[in-house]
């Protein structure tokens, strides 16, 4: 049963990971800062523009 | 005890490996069950993982678990951040399943199954995991540097300046390709054409969503957006019904091909928040759930393999593109067995949120058999048709015969029996007006997903599954053209910026839009060259985008020999120089043929010579789309020749370093970061 709930805990964190959430909590932290809408938009203009300078995979 | 008992596990599973190998590749006459295929793959990934992977590891690369990574280092909460090896496994995955071992392996299958299938298992073990673990290795020992970067420090000036300018030729080829398969899936399907409209509203309410309404909350608008798109499809089947919502939704291939322009123009210039980002989240969660359901639906099936091993087209008559087995088949499959652009992501994101040295394992070799599994997964769902609907499907008019009767009796001719009626009912059942020449590999890929989808669920299901494959298909190529786009269009300004300062602003506006449209148009011109030409385009364009991708896997293993012999001289270069001798001998002697062949079909220059003929002879009916198809084909032949340039530039720069250190007139300086004892610990990984 743990090993179970490990696995699904393992899977959220992933998408959270992909979905940026967890890259926000860490943009939240390192910047001292608490989830607000300004704090998300200023987190999107920094990252999504850099991630989307990178060439994509085929 | 325990340690014998291990020996012998991993004995059977390469005895189980080499059987299930045997028995694909031997058996003939009897229908062969797809299992032996994942059976086959999967022991071999295993086994290549075990030993091979961990012998590089260990003696080649010397991971130390000891020593800090740049996640470490350089921890800045941001890009560099210390990651649970699993999790970056997915992300790093995500990062590089993109169509081509979908659309590859189902294009090759004109051969046979079994020639890709070889491919896919020995050229992902031997040489992209390879590539992908090397690459990796290498941009994490150097704070994590792109493959551009460590070109111009390893290799030299030449050498970076070539790989720069390599990746955005490819760019440009790789966008107007996988644009054209996405034309070719849609051209005359309502359903399919008003189901990926759709997406386009669906991902601006999702930016608008998560930049006003919940921000931050990702998960939650990207479920909210899966949902609207199954809706789409749903919508997609009652406008396809419909006479008139049907006749605004069925569009040519030309008409689809200028909205694709358009639509890459303002995906390029319009802000990332509003359509490019909701876009790639929500593709990012289709592809992974859809690759999820694809295995899961192969081994609850388990479909038997309809199409023969090897067909009479290894001789270099195929329908779908011409050329011989040796080297087309290993330039058709490109990323299911090795792909230059995993080299771009080994060394972006991924190298900077290793934890642990030896999480590079897994992640750099693991991942990339996970996707040469996705290439075996497509040639299972391209092989489970019967071999005259897989050939009427992809098979252009030109070839073939324009008329539904005279392309059945083409393809029964060649010995795989269909009729037009069969091909009618399976049209009709998926919901489309005709399946016939959708040249591009797409439609074939998901008829055999729904072929596979509905004899688990229900053939009733048929048209929903087989739009939802389509949409799954579309969906995250047309993100790759949006996304692609943008690349190029930032590679550009920056290249320009160096000519006049405003230009490499990104921000600046007529910067962006003087770019954007300069780069939309460089792919946009190949894609309608691929939709107007009679032989389907995929004929010319896809392996002039293998030959691409191939060099640049050949670039990537440049620079990786170069580190290799710095670090022990000439023992363990075999390991990379085994790969790239066979990738350029491939890469060469397709580019070559592509060239300069004196088959039309095959060769540019002789296509031009022969159209030139036509044209004198007074025996064309278009006169001016002769002509420009006589400037394209002079104009593909002078693309791959400016490819086999480039590559030769950086192969003879990496020979010339490579040469010097093992003859000691040059210093053996390897650019590692220096090395720094860990202080991280378990729990915060």
């Amino acid at each position: 049963m743990s090993h179970l709930r490990g696995c699904v805990r393992l899977l959220l964190d992933l998408l959270r990971e992909l979905a940026d959430e967890n890259a926000y909590r860490r943009h939240l932290a390192a910047h001292g800062e608490k989830p607000s809408p300004e704090a998300w938009r200023k987190f999107c203009d920094e990252r999504l523009v850099a991630r989307f300078v990178r060439p994509r995979c085929c | 005890m325990r340690k014998i008992l291990g020996h012998l596990v991993w004995a059977a599973i390469s005895v189980l490996a080499a059987f299930a190998l045997a028995g694909i590749a031997l058996n003939r006459g009897e229908p062969v069950n797809s299992v032996w295929l994942v059976v086959a793959a999967v022991c071999t990934y295993v086994v290549g993982f075990r030993f091979y992977g961990r012998f590089i590891g260990a003696r080649v690369m010397g991971l130390n678990n000891d020593r800090a990574t740049p996640a470490e280092r350089l921890r800045n909460g941001y890009d560099y951040e210390p990651t649970n090896k699993w999790i970056l496994f997915g992300h790093h995955f995500a990062a590089i399943a993109g169509p081509g071992p979908l659309v590859g392996p189902v294009l090759a299958a004109q051969f046979g199954y079994l020639p890709g299938t070889l491919w896919i298992i020995i050229g992902a073990v031997l040489g992209g995991c390879v590539q992908d673990f090397m690459i990796l290795f290498a941009s994490m020992r150097r704070d994590g540097k792109s493959l551009g970067q460590m070109a111009r420090e390893e290799i030299g000036r030449v050498g970076g300046v070539t790989a720069l300018v390599t990746v955005l030729l490819i760019i440009i080829i790789l966008l107007a390709v996988i644009a054209l398969v996405v034309v070719n899936a849609l051209k005359g399907s309502p359903w399919g054409t008003f189901t990926i409209a759709c997406t386009m509203p669906i991902a601006v309410f999702m930016g608008l969503y998560l930049r006003y309404w919940r921000p931050g909350k990702v998960l939650e608008v990207s479920l909210i957006g899966f949902l609207l798109v199954v809706l789409a499809i749903i919508g997609g089947q009652w406008v396809a019904e419909s006479p008139t919502w049907a006749r605004v939704f069925t569009l040519s291939g030309p008409a689809l091909a200028i909205a694709v322009i358009i639509y890459g123009f303002f995906a390029s210039a319009l802000p990332v928040w509003l359509l490019l980002a909701p876009r790639d989240y929500l593709s990012t969660f289709v592809k992974l759930g859809v690759v999820f359901l694809l295995a899961a639906g192969i081994l609850l099936v388990r479909p038997q393999l309809q199409l023969p091993p090897v067909t009479r087209f290894v001789d270099g008559t195929g329908p779908i593109f011409a050329g011989t087995i040796f080297p087309f088949c290993f330039i058709t499959i490109a990323c299911g067995a090795i792909s230059g652009f995993h080299s771009l992501i080994s060394s972006g994101t991924t190298p900077k949120m290793i934890a642990r040295e030896w999480h590079a394992w897994p992640i750099g070799y693991g991942a990339m058999a996970l996707e040469s599994f996705v290439a075996i997964m497509a040639m299972i769902a391209a092989s489970a048709l019967p071999p005259g609907v897989y050939f009427a499907v992809n098979s252009p008019a030109g070839v073939v015969g324009e008329t539904p009767e005279l392309a059945a009796a083409t393809i029964s001719g060649w010995g795989f029996p269909v009729t037009a009626a069969e091909m009618r009912e399976w049209a009709r059942e998926v919901g489309e007006h005709t399946l016939m020449h959708r040249t591009g590999g797409a439609p074939s890929l998901a008829l055999g997903m729904a072929y596979i989808f509905g004899s688990s669920v229900g053939r009733q299901f048929l048209g929903f599954w087989y739009h939802f494959a389509i949409m799954f298909e579309a969906l995250f190529i047309l993100t790759l053209v949006d996304a692609g786009t943008r690349v190029g269009r930032f590679m550009l300004q920056d290249f320009l910026g160096h000519i006049w300062k405003p230009m490499g602003r990104t921000s600046w506006m007529p910067s962006v839009i003087f770019t954007s449209a300069a780069i939309v148009l460089a792919w946009g011109y190949f894609l309608y060259q691929g939709v107007l030409d009679p032989l389907g385009g995929i004929n010319s364009l896809w392996p002039l985008f293998g030959i691409a991708n191939q060099l640049l896997a050949a670039v990537a293993l440049c620079v990786a020999t170069t580190i290799l012999v710095k670090m022990h001289g000439a023992r363990y270069m075999w390991i990379t120089c085994l790969p790239l001798a066979w990738l350029v001998t491939v890469t060469f002697t397709a580019g070559y043929q592509k060239i300069f062949s004196p088959e039309p079909r095959i060769g540019f220059l002789a296509q031009a010579a022969q159209l030139e003929a036509a044209l004198r002879a007074g025996t064309v009916a278009n006169v001016a789309e002769t002509q420009a198809l006589i400037f394209n084909a002079r104009l593909d032949a002078v693309v791959c020749g400016i490819f086999l340039i480039l590559v030769l530039l950086i192969l003879g720069d990496s020979i010339r370093v490579c040469y010097g250190v093992l003859t000691g007139k040059k210093e053996a300086r390897l650019l590692e970061a220096p090395f720094v004892m860990t202080r991280l610990k378990p729990e915060e990984i």
